[in-house]
């Protein structure tokens, strides 16, 4: 095993100074950086998003929706809307199956459009199709919503407070003893005993974390059709499979009826994970007889995904040296009017909520809180991120009050190889030990600074899968040439790519000539979903476990055209070996399929089970470890915050790709930058938001990056994936904000529990600064 | 986005004559970065759209004539921001058009369409406040010209009447030199609209004049003729009061989400200071050059 | 002028003839009419810069360009930057570089970079930064993208 750093790529000539950046290199074996697979069309306008694609006959729908989050719905009036040229028709509840049909990936709690009541601002309470996108959009415009506005809920406060509207149906959970209050589940997990644990330091706080979206790029699309006794489906989606079994499922159909095509989404970040208005379309498509397509809004993405919201308190216990004695944490997660995949995001992002290190005893309650806001869901990180700042936060905390060096601190404190740092889960899989010391080392943690500026470290911790199912198949055809099936769905973190630096690697065929197929129910064998950064680990070993079932046939062919013991003869990356020489795939594989051609099918399974007894249902197939450092400088006059420096060291395993690693980081680390410093909704005192759209709802651009920025990823080849990779692309995201914060409290001396740190919050805690 | 009809009028009689009939039923159509967006989200809905840009008169350019630069009402931020004249004379004005949203939008986005969408963040309008702009009209009854002090009302709209449109900013050419500069807060470093603009102008014989936007209603000019805001050797306290009631005309509103009152003023300020600052160093420059 | 009006675009070095509803913006007309679909919408209010195209020697956001205005102009959109099929030095180094993750804002960021490398030859980082600022990346490969921008331009330098 070879263990240590991989270097940094240094800046390429005429680069920008601080965008340290790798160029692709190499044949396209496992270890290369080749040109992405698929990139071609993306950087010549051919590459086909759902919105791109058009089917013949199609209708436009267009969403209704009411200003307000949460309405009694009085009456719908279609009558002006009919009147438009090329109207087909308006879908409300009472044109749908009674009772309402639900879904959702934990609970059937969300009805396919509003009835009764809209839940938040964007519940859509009818749709319109039509012939034209003009004529939908004209259309639901002038459909009229009578409606009458209802108590609601949009804070953690608000929907605790034991006099609050209930958000869900009770009837939708009975015998629930949560049932009469906004709590959807409560999590809790700990070992240890908190109570009775004895402290030097006892430090507690309470931080909150805002309320942001996915804002991928491309809005989300939809376009759902007729087809036999069936229908196909297109949706930008992250597991296709999935989304088959939800709408096989509210239509009654078999699956094998229900072809979901998802071509590669434009950026999903969790946000395309689990089903949101296919059902609705399909409705629509099955009313019509006709293919229907929606395609979202920028602004309707805001009112369909986001991240939870969080307010944390952290009580810290530490001993003098700085050794942690216990963590007792307690979260409150702002989910949505319909939970979605959050209640999960709760539990698993809060579970490692005492991060990378030995704590004697824990406690941590994290509570899932239905509100009238819109329904949060996966958000790269997985609800990690939200605990981390405050834990992460808390600890610096600790570190200065005891006058304990910050770094120091958690090198003292973290797990070492192998340790059982959460007792009933996969121990410590890294060194992680090098990620901290090379990040700090990056940033030159220590040396003097000019006034105004500061230091911040944190680490981040996420754990991986906790169950998997992924199926590959691969062909080897009569030419050397390979197609990989493959249901992941390539939404830019490069699946497409690694599969077939595996498939080129393992069979010996140059990358160009590996097509990997993805994205299509009917013809791509069954994969679970494309999340928890699993890709590469679960997916890539079933390619790994298909190529080397081929493998095996090639095997066999050798030892038949050579008249071996099959014992004797290996395939090894590529090549054929006998007990005397040498062969390619080819020379074996040509005569060994012989005159009528064909070729070689492997298939390939990965399964982690789940483990009921296991609080999360089952142990982390891997942990994903980052280190992030930071300098910042303040401007004490307006609050400004620049990020002079920026170090990301991730624990990967194997870099299967290093450029596309490198990616993931550098790109996990700006978007974190965004909940850090600019981004959250605002809400008016009826639920609506606010800054509904691009123009007040502030992302990070290219000139809002840190002055340098610097990833790093160690390699010590000791993960589940193939060649010992871990999965990798959410760490650089976890610890964003502790990191930043920590800096800001080093060059202000001011601390700031509240998220993000735009200029005006950090210069309004300068001025209240004793 | 409402079906209207499109109006390519190719002289300015001929625009007029369109405004005029249609009067408040017709929008003038410049770069449309305003404009588009208004029609989209239907807070507008005209049924008729009158483009200037293919008008004999309305040619996009900057000219020197009279004493004065005369900045055609179609020619766009990227024009402005590049133009050796503005960027030597004017750098506030230079400054502010470089800074309208992005390379995209400064390809479109107008001098007059600026003005006249009189957003009280309009970053041009403190520097043409400064400058002491005057705005060329032309109407039904002919031309006219007012400067630009007169010309805000209210956040969207101007003393512009029926029929109306603008044809030109026109700027005095300063005798001596000035120094200026546009300053803006905004929430991120990458382009948006601003939470306070500011602009400072000193000129030889020690006159400040400061304007501000995004801090109220309209944009605001505030002159210093007794010289001793530029004065660095004036008494602190002295030029601090005067700072201040040259602000005073800041009335920020508190329903807006970019940012709130409190701060707005103290980051009025801060921008005041450094901008009379800046202005003061590149006056200063500028003589030196002479 | 009401209804379908008639216009004359030169679309990647194509002359066309067709009419268009005065309310359809240029990228309306680009994907819908005319199946170029490289250009992308998402924000449809000037902000993200994914339906950047060049018309008439300037980049602009499509999304705010009514189709009539481009009546006798030239509009150039991803599409017409590979000639026969053969990568452009830029596109080729946005792979190289690895700028490319979703791709879904890659068109206007190629557009937008086309053009700052058409201005200024070798542009600094700061200069690559701003001239990109009006494009969003949500994968944030904004360091990728800078480093592929100056990677063309010092190719286009080595190459003359
Ligand atoms: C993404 C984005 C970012 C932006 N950033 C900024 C910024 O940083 N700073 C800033 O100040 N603005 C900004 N803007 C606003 C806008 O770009 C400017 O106000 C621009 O100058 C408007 O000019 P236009 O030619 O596009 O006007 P249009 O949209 O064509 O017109 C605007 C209004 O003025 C009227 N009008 C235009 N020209 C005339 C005329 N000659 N006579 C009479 N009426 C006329 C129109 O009828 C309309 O009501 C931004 C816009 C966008 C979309």
């Amino acid at each position: 095993m070879s263990a240590g750093m991989s270097a940094a790529a240094g800046a390429a000539p005429g680069a920008a100074p601080g965008t340290a950046t790798g160029t692709a290199t190499g044949s396209g074996r496992v270890g290369d950086s080749p040109r992405r697979v698929g990139g071609h069309d993306r950087v010549t306008g051919l590459q086909r998003y759902v919105a791109d694609l058009h089917l013949p006959d199609e209708l436009h729908a267009r969403l209704v929706t009411v200003p307000v989050a949460r309405a009694r719905i009085v009456t719908i009036d279609a009558s002006a809307a009919e009147r438009v040229p090329g109207f087909r028709f308006v879908m409300t509840a009472a044109d749908l199956p009674q009772p309402m049909p639900r879904f959702g990936p934990q609970f059937r709690d969300r009805p396919v459009i509003a009835v009764g009541e809209t839940k938040y601002h964007g519940d859509p309470v009818a749709a319109v199709a039509a012939d034209t996108r003009d004529a939908a959009e004209e259309a639901a415009g002038l459909v009229r919503v009578d409606y009458e506005e209802l108590p609601a809920a949009f804070t953690v406060a608000a929907a605790l407070d034991p006099a609050a509207p209930l958000v869900q149906d009770p009837s939708l959970r009975p015998n629930d003893p949560l049932v009469g209050t906004n709590v959807l589940r409560e999590h809790r997990v700990g070992w240890g005993d908190v109570e009775a644990a004895v402290a030097d330091l006892v430090v507690e706080q309470r931080y909150t974390f805002p309320m942001v979206t996915h804002f991928a790029i491309e809005p989300h699309a939809y376009i759902v059709a007729p087809d036999g006794d069936g229908i196909a489906v297109w949706s930008s989606i992250q597991h296709p499979n999935w989304l088959q079994k939800v709408l096989a499922e509210l239509l009654r159909l078999p699956l094998s009826k229900v072809r979901v095509h998802s071509p590669d989404p434009g950026g999903g970040f969790g946000g395309k994970q689990h089903t949101k208005y296919e059902p609705l379309v399909a409705f629509m498509a099955l009313r019509a007889g006709r293919p229907v397509r929606l395609v979202l809004t920028l602004e309707e993405t805001f009112q369909a995904v986001r991240r939870a919201a969080a307010e944390v308190r952290v009580r810290t216990g530490f001993q003098s040296d700085g050794t942690l004695a216990f963590q007792d944490i307690e979260a409150n997660y702002l989910i949505g009017a319909y939970a979605d995949i959050a209640d999960r995001v709760v539990g698993k992002g809060s579970y490692p909520g005492c991060g990378p290190y030995r704590v004697p005893a824990a406690r941590i309650l994290a509570r899932s809180v239905l509100s009238h806001t819109v329904p949060s869901t996966a958000f790269r990180g997985f609800g990690n991120p939200q605990v981390n700042w405050a834990v992460e936060s808390n600890l610096d905390e600790g570190a200065r009050a005891l006058g304990i060096d910050r770094l120091e601190l958690r090198l003292r404190n973290l797990a070492r190889p192998g340790e059982a740092f959460i007792p009933f889960d996969t121990p410590c899989d890294g060194q992680w030990e090098q990620s901290v010391r090379r990040a700090a080392e990056l940033i030159g943690w220590g040396r003097p600074l000019p006034a105004g500026h500061g230091l911040g470290i944190a680490v981040g911790i996420k754990s991986g899968p906790t169950t998997g199912l992924s199926y590959a198949t691969v062909r080897l055809l009569v030419d050397g040439s390979v197609i990989v099936f493959a249901g992941t769905s390539d939404m830019g973190q490069g699946a497409r790519t690694v599969f077939a630096q595996i498939a080129a690697d393992e069979l010996g065929a140059p990358l160009d000539a590996v097509t990997v197929v993805m994205g299509d129910t009917a013809i791509v064998p069954y994969d679970q979903q494309t999340s928890a950064s699993r890709s590469t680990v679960l997916m890539g070993n079933a390619v790994l476990a298909a190529c080397r079932e081929i493998q095996g046939k090639l095997r066999a062919m050798a030892a038949r055209l050579h008249g071996l013991d099959e014992a004797t003869v290996m395939v090894d990356r590529g090549v054929v070996r006998l007990p005397e020489r040498e062969l390619t795939i080819l020379e074996v594989l040509v005569p060994g399929l012989g005159r009528l051609g064909g070729e070689l099918i492997g298939n390939g399974e990965m399964r982690k089970d789940a483990e009921p007894d296991h609080p999360l249902g089952g142990s982390a197939a891997f942990f994903e470890f980052n280190c992030t450092a930071v300098e910042a400088a303040v401007d004490e006059e307006t609050g400004d915050v620049t990020l002079v420096h920026y170090a990301t060291v991730s624990d990967v395993g194997k870099a299967i790709n290093p450029l596309q690693v490198r990616m993931q980081d550098e790109g996990a680390a700006i978007q974190g930058l965004g909940h850090t410093l600019m981004e959250h909704y605002i809400f008016d005192e009826s639920g609506r938001i606010r800054n509904l759209g691009a123009i007040d709802y502030r992302i990070p651009t290219s000139l809002d990056l840190p002055l340098e920025i610097v990833s790093e990823h160690v390699e010590n080849e000791d993960g589940p994936g193939p060649y010992g990779s871990k999965g990798m692309s959410e760490g650089a995201l976890l610890c964003v904000a502790s990191a930043v914060g920590a800096a800001v409290r080093d060059a202000t001396g001011v601390a700031i529990r509240d998220l993000p740190l735009t200029p005006e919050r950090v210069w309004r805690a300068l001025q209240e600064r004793p | 986005m409402h079906a209207f009809s499109y109006e390519r009028p190719a002289t300015l009689a001929r625009a007029v004559a369109l405004l005029e009939a249609h009067g408040p039923e017709a929008r003038v159509l410049a770069g449309g970065t305003d404009l588009i967006i208004r029609l989209r989200d239907g807070s507008l809905a005209p049924t008729v759209v009158v483009d200037l840009k293919r008008i004999a008169e309305l040619e996009p350019g900057i000219r020197e004539a009279d004493g004065r630069l005369v900045i055609g009402a179609t020619t766009v931020m990227t024009d402005i921001a590049a133009d050796a004249r503005i960027r030597r004379r004017f750098e506030a004005l230079a400054e502010a058009a470089a800074v309208v949203g992005s390379v995209q939008i400064r390809n479109r986005a107008t001098l007059g369409g600026n003005i006249c969408n009189a957003s009280p963040a309009a970053d041009t309008a403190p520097a043409l406040l400064v400058h002491g702009a005057v705005v060329v009209i032309a109407g039904p009854s002919g031309s006219r010209r007012i400067p630009i002090d007169g010309w805000f009302v209210r956040s969207g709209v101007t003393t512009l009447g029926r029929g109306e449109l603008v044809t030109a900013i026109e700027l005095p050419l300063p005798a001596a030199p000035m120094g200026s500069v546009h300053l803006r807060r905004t929430r991120r470093r990458g382009h948006d609209l601003a939470s306070v603009t500011l602009c400072c102008g000193v000129d030889a014989s020690g006159v400040t004049r400061l304007a501000y936007g995004s801090v109220g209603p309209r944009p605001v000019l505030a002159v210093d003729a007794t010289g001793v805001l530029a004065d660095r050797d004036a008494a602190p306290d002295a030029r601090t009061g005067l700072l201040e009631r040259m602000l005073a005309e800041a009335t920020p509103s508190a329903r807006s989400m970019r940012a709130s009152p409190d701060y707005r003023l103290a980051m009025l300020r801060v921008l005041a200071r450094r901008g009379v600052d800046i202005a003061t160093a590149r006056l200063a420059a500028a003589e030196g050059r002479r | 002028m009401s209804g379908r009006i008639p216009i004359q675009v030169t679309v990647n070095g194509r002359a066309r003839a067709f009419e268009v509803a005065a309310h359809h913006t240029l990228l309306e007309v680009l994907r819908d009419d005319l199946q170029l679909t490289g250009t992308k919408e998402c924000c449809l209010v000037g902000e993200c810069g994914a339906c950047t195209v060049r018309l008439d020697g300037r980049i602009v956001d499509s999304c705010l360009v009514l189709a009539v205005e481009a009546d006798g102009g030239e509009v150039t959109t991803v599409e017409g930057l590979a000639s026969d099929g053969r990568l452009s030095r830029l596109q080729g180094a946005f792979l190289d570089e690895g700028a490319v993750q979703c791709g879904f804002c890659i068109p206007g960021q190629i557009v937008a970079a086309d053009d700052l490398l058409r201005r200024v030859a070798r542009p600094t980082v700061g200069e690559i930064q701003e001239g990109l600022a009006g494009n969003l990346c949500r994968c944030a490969c904004y360091g990728q993208i800078t480093a592929a921008v100056a990677a063309a331009a010092a190719a286009e330098a080595g190459a003359r």
